[in-house]
């Protein structure tokens, strides 16, 4: 796969080129955007071929949508956040069966000590994971693209078409409810004295 | 990953809790995902200079009906139609436009003063 060819290029004029067929753009685009697509998929998803299925599939959302894209409105990253948010939401309720309650997710029980660290750092990344699921759209969002994406408030307010003010406000709505979810688990987890 | 989790420091254990998971290792694509989204975009990718703009309804229903000469046609037709029509009312009289009892039953008796004649 050839490099970014147009490194300073941001990525809505690669879009908008791409709408007008141009396949050098398209190019640039799936290099710089697909490994972050991934990775978000893979935070949430923890399943390497499933992160894949999303992010190809995010990506052909852009693809089809790119001869209408307004330049301006908003940013293809925050754009992609979102639709990698949804999707990857969508398979972890569909993986649960909407009535797993998280208590149920694996604990550790290996005895092997790197197995045990193993299984327990699965077991919380499957528990956060679930909780996630659950919050709705905007918290999710908003957590997820501030703890993982280390996107900063502007970027999140942009990407959820509120005030920067109310960002703040809706990533403690969400931490809270995330530590509501979770507080039960947390001591089996290893998040205790 | 130290802390109880009781309320007083709730935020403290679940960012811990974030934070290890933003920290985890995360595989980077492969070459077939970078290569399979690379297809999907060239499949997708508009023709150069942009796709087609959308064709408003009027002029889908001229071009279907054969273009503007079909068009200009049917409208002659039409308008001889109406004035051939209008001819046809000096005949008849333009109050059968509106008046249903035209038909007069009396000139149908005397047609021609045939009958009369013939007593």
């Amino acid at each position: 796969m050839p490099l970014d060819t147009s490194p300073d290029t941001d990525d809505a004029a690669l879009l908008a080129r791409y709408g007008r067929g141009d396949a050098a753009a398209a190019r640039s685009l799936t290099v710089r955007l697909v490994p972050r697509v991934h990775a978000q998929a893979y935070r949430m998803l923890g399943d390497t071929a499933e992160a894949e299925d999303v992010a190809q599939d995010a990506m052909m959302r852009l693809w089809k949508i790119a001869p209408d894209w307004r330049e301006g409105e908003a940013q293809v990253s925050t754009w992609l956040f979102r639709v990698v948010a949804n999707l990857c939401t969508d398979r972890l309720r569909k993986r649960r069966g909407g009535n797993v309650p998280l208590e149920d997710v694996a604990e550790p029980a290996d005895p092997t000590p790197s197995v045990e660290v193993n299984l327990q750092t699965r077991a919380r990344q499957d528990a956060l994971r679930a909780a996630l699921a659950d919050l709705p759209e905007r918290q999710r969002i908003a957590v997820a693209m501030r703890h993982f994406d280390g996107a900063s408030n502007p970027e999140i307010a942009a990407a959820l078409s509120i005030s920067t003010e109310a960002v703040e406000s809706l990533t403690a709505r969400g931490k809270r409810a995330l530590a509501h979810a979770l507080k039960g688990q947390a001591d089996a987890l290893g998040y205790e004295g | 990953m130290t802390r109880p989790p009781d309320r007083r420091d709730e935020a403290a254990w679940l960012d811990e809790m974030l934070d290890d998971m933003a920290g985890a290792d995360v595989p980077g694509p492969s070459a077939d995902l970078m290569a399979r989204v690379l297809a999907d975009a060239v499949a997708q990718m508009p023709p150069p200079g942009g796709a087609p703009a959308s064709v408003p309804l009027w002029r889908q229903i001229v071009r279907g009906l054969g273009g503007w000469s079909a068009v200009g046609g049917l409208v002659a037709a039409a308008a001889t139609g109406f004035v051939v029509g209008l001819g046809g009312l000096e005949t008849v009289g333009a109050d059968a436009l509106w008046l249903d009892t035209y038909y007069d039953s009396s000139s149908a008796l005397d047609a021609f003063g045939w009958d009369y004649e013939e007593g």
